[in-house]
């Protein structure tokens, strides 16, 4: 009898290792029954839908910067939709013993994004802020 | 933060950003590394207005173009912080100012053409 040693040639593909290869491997790292994160949900291969960051910041150690003029608006890189933002604020509050206490800086700063963001290969829709 | 927290009036020339009760944490000696970090909550309402007055910035180089007005903002807002029993209101909005805003349009990075 001749034994057919011929496979589908999908099976010898890289990707097909490369699958087989994750599979093994998450078979080992998560045992089933002694998960610490039982409701973490795995991050796509390709990136999570986090918004990128602007890289000239991020290279920095930081992801904003107070708004000003000529400045990058935006906190999110990829980024195309509605941007607000100030900076310089001062103001005067009261806290519950009476004293009046003042809130503010040349740094004080604040915004608010809303739209489409580009981010694990595919076009997302949010809105953002920062206080 | 929610898609309704921020409404914008139907001409575009006010953008109201409100939220309540927002986790946060007070963190009173930023940045020093033994700063230590409280919960907190936080209310608040912020009101950008446009002066009308027009602000173009393009930049090639950095891949970003902006297109809108300058405008006012505006704040108030409310923090507790109950593990410590303190607590803090602002004045009123309009008591509140900031030297520099903007608001309008923005593309950037894949988007910018």
């Amino acid at each position: 009898m001749k034994l057919t040693t011929q496979l589908n040639p999908q099976q010898h593909s890289r990707r097909f290792l490369l699958k087989s290869g994750a599979t093994a491997l998450f078979s080992f790292a998560i045992p089933p029954s002694n998960n610490a994160f039982p409701d973490q949900t795995l991050a796509t291969a390709n990136g999570s839908t986090d918004p990128y960051p602007i890289p000239w910041l991020d290279k920095n150690g930081s992801h904003n910067q107070p708004a000003g003029p000529n400045l990058e608006p935006s906190h999110i890189y990829h980024f195309k939709g509605r941007v607000a933002r100030c900076s310089t604020f001062t103001g005067m509050g009261t806290d519950n013993r009476g004293n009046r206490i003042a809130f503010g800086a040349p740094t004080t700063d604040y915004g608010v994004m809303q739209g489409e963001y580009w981010a694990a290969r595919a076009a997302q829709q949010g809105t953002f802020t920062h206080i | 933060m929610p898609e309704h927290g921020l409404t914008i009036s139907p001409d575009g020339s006010t953008f109201t950003l409100e939220m309540q009760n927002v986790p946060v944490v007070d963190q009173p000696r930023w940045p020093s590394l033994d700063s230590v970090a409280t919960p907190a909550k936080m209310t608040f309402k912020m009101v950008w207005k446009s002066t009308g007055d027009r602000v173009a910035y393009d930049d090639p180089h950095r891949q970003f173009r902006f297109t809108g007005f300058r405008a006012s903002c505006q704040l108030e807002a409310q923090v507790e912080v109950p593990s410590i029993g303190f607590s803090w209101k602002s004045d009123p909005l309009e008591k509140s100012r900031a030297d520099f805003a903007i608001m309008g349009e923005e593309a950037n990075g894949r988007y910018y053409e």
